[in-house]
């Protein structure tokens, strides 16, 4: 089932006088519970694609439609709703909040997203996926005392704490090491498909693509292999 | 979720030096109100006892209160009109006490009410002020231009004039000393506007307060380093969370891009600023009042509830100003732009 789709998607950008496209009319579907990887080289326009699907910037011309819902066409704050409740993020680095502890950059998400479990179903919740990417006993560390990998396994768990529908990763294993890449890409591989998120993940790492369902080839602003 | 007050808990020094600044900049804007209020006592405690109303002192007098005669028949027509009227002159001069020793006073009189002691001729009723000098009820003083002595009947609580203590004395003695039938001053009280009379100019309490000398310039020095003082706290508020959040960008970014509010950010500045302002607050309240009690006698310091609650209510409000205009910059920030930002 087609969970997310772009269609003739186009995004320009304007550097004084000289228009430059980057995408220029993108048109793709993610199934549901899909890992798909976007590849290519670097200035081809896959992370463009990546954010502008996030709702994290506009297209210039297209459209994306989420679960029947136009995101094109939706107003900033409904576009936030959509990011808060429906989509998790993985970027490069793991960006955790330095003044709360693992438990809490979790429980955060779990208020954002609009959570409607109690405080001590919360905390459940947060001990199971701790638990399942054995972090539950660091939760009430601080990210300064965390290693790079620890970091990034806690930036997954607050990426999917909330049950999102989405799950968007930007070069997510770029920071870390062949073997915690690998173990990273276990991970995600793991919770998204016990959890039938669909992903959608931008990587140059070619050893990272053995754990995706789908790979999108990209160059110069079009997607050229949808394998 | 409070994260504004997590931050506090993570990074206490950083909040504690800011609560500290804020501290010493609050005791020192109280410490110098006290001051300012404590001069204004000393300089005219006898007017700003006052109720409100109007002083009417004569045109040719040109603002120069000693200088003004009030017409006799002004004056009746005036005091028929408005029983509760009262008429009064005010000059300075010197007390000699039993040593001999020279005290200098304001040497006021007035027409019979209930705003100014009265006394007997031969009598005269001091400011507390002259008690802690050696003067005691009974005692007798001379002046240069009063042939006769002044009986000392009591003493009266924080009543100065262009700060000296006032010295109550009964009309005809005060007739002898300056040889002048006339008084110089007209007070209404309970006025809401002046009324106008032939030859005689009103004013306000506050304005007639301005023509003290000194009063003004005194003042106005003084109003002035409270308002530097203020604005100076409200700077460090916006430089203090300007710093803050410069640093933060990429983390405002990402707390963005996984959805939370831009409102929420706001309300996490807002709580550091209330939490930090209000216990630096409390704490200068606390001291400054405790100096009130501990202030030497002679040093004119003078700290009101009154005083104090307005001071806080002015340094949250700019406290609060300075926080949300250094906020500001968190509207203008692109998840985006965060997300290509390495990790702070």
């Amino acid at each position: 089932m087609t969970i997310f789709t772009l269609d003739e998607v186009e995004k320009t950008f304007t550097n004084g006088e000289i228009e430059e496209n980057i995408l220029k009319g993108i048109s793709l579907s993610l199934k549901e519970g899909e890992i798909t990887a976007l590849v290519g080289t670097s200035g081809s326009g896959k992370s463009t694609l990546l954010t502008i699907a996030a709702g994290l910037q506009p297209a210039s011309n297209g459209e994306v439609l989420f679960d029947g819902n136009n995101l094109t066409t939706m107003s900033d704050e409904q576009v936030r709703k959509v990011r808060a409740k429906e989509f998790g993020f993985v970027f490069q680095f793991a960006h955790l909040v330095p003044f709360l502890t693992v438990e809490e950059q979790l429980m955060l998400m779990l208020e954002v997203s609009g959570s409607t479990l109690s405080k001590k179903e919360q905390k459940n919740e947060v001990d199971q996926v701790l638990d399942v990417i054995g972090m539950e006993h660091r939760k009430n560390a601080y990210p300064s005392s965390l290693s790079g990998g620890e970091k990034q396994r806690v930036a997954v768990a607050r990426a999917i704490i909330h049950k999102p529908k989405v799950l968007f990763a930007d070069e997510p294993t770029a920071s870390l090491d062949s073997k915690r890449s690998k173990d990273m890409m276990e991970l995600i591989r793991y919770l998204t498909k016990k959890m039938n998120i669909t992903t959608l993940m931008v990587t140059h790492d070619e050893e990272m693509l053995s754990y995706v369902d789908r790979i999108l080839q990209m160059s110069d602003g079009m997607v050229l292999e949808n394998e | 979720m409070n994260i504004g007050w997590k931050e506090i808990k993570k990074n206490k020094s950083r909040f504690l030096i800011l609560g500290s600044i804020v501290f010493l900049v609050s005791l020192l804007t109280m410490i110098i109100s006290g001051l300012a209020n404590g001069l204004s006592q000393d300089n005219a405690a006898l007017i700003k006892d006052l109720p409100e109303g109007h002083f009417y002192m004569s045109e040719d007098a040109e603002e120069t209160y000693n200088l003004s005669r009030i017409d006799t028949d002004v004056q009746n027509e005036i005091m028929n009109k408005h029983p509760d009227a009262v008429a009064l002159s005010i000059q300075m001069g010197f007390l000699n006490d039993q040593d001999d020793k020279q005290q200098s006073v304001a040497f006021v009189t007035s027409t019979n009410s209930d705003l100014f002691e009265q006394v007997n001729k031969g009598e005269v009723i001091v400011d507390r002020s002259l008690k802690e000098k050696g003067i005691k009820t009974g005692d007798r003083l001379t002046n240069n231009q009063l042939r006769d002595e002044l009986v000392i009947k009591g003493f009266v609580e924080q009543k100065k004039f262009s700060h000296a203590p006032v010295a109550y004395i009964n009309r005809e003695d005060y007739k002898k000393m300056y040889n002048v039938e006339q008084m110089q001053l007209v007070f209404i009280p309970g006025e809401d506007s002046a009324q106008s009379f032939t030859g005689l100019q009103s004013y306000s309490n506050k304005d007639f307060l301005s023509t003290i000398p000194s009063y003004n310039a005194e003042q106005m020095s003084l109003t002035m380093i409270v308002s530097f003082l203020i604005v100076i706290s409200g700077m460090l508020f916006a430089i203090f969370f300007y710093m803050m959040n410069i640093q933060k960008i990429g983390l405002y970014g990402i707390l963005k891009a996984i959805g939370i509010k831009t409102s929420r950010l706001f309300k996490m500045i807002w709580t550091q600023m209330f939490f930090i302002t209000i216990i630096a607050l409390t704490l200068s309240i606390s001291l400054s009042h405790v100096f009130n009690l501990i202030a030497p006698e002679g040093m004119p310091f003078h700290l009101t509830i009154e005083t104090t609650t307005q001071l806080s209510i002015i340094f949250l409000v700019v406290g609060f100003i300075g926080a949300t205009l250094s906020g500001l910059q968190i509207r203008k920030i692109e998840p985006l732009r965060a997300i290509q930002q390495g990790e702070d």
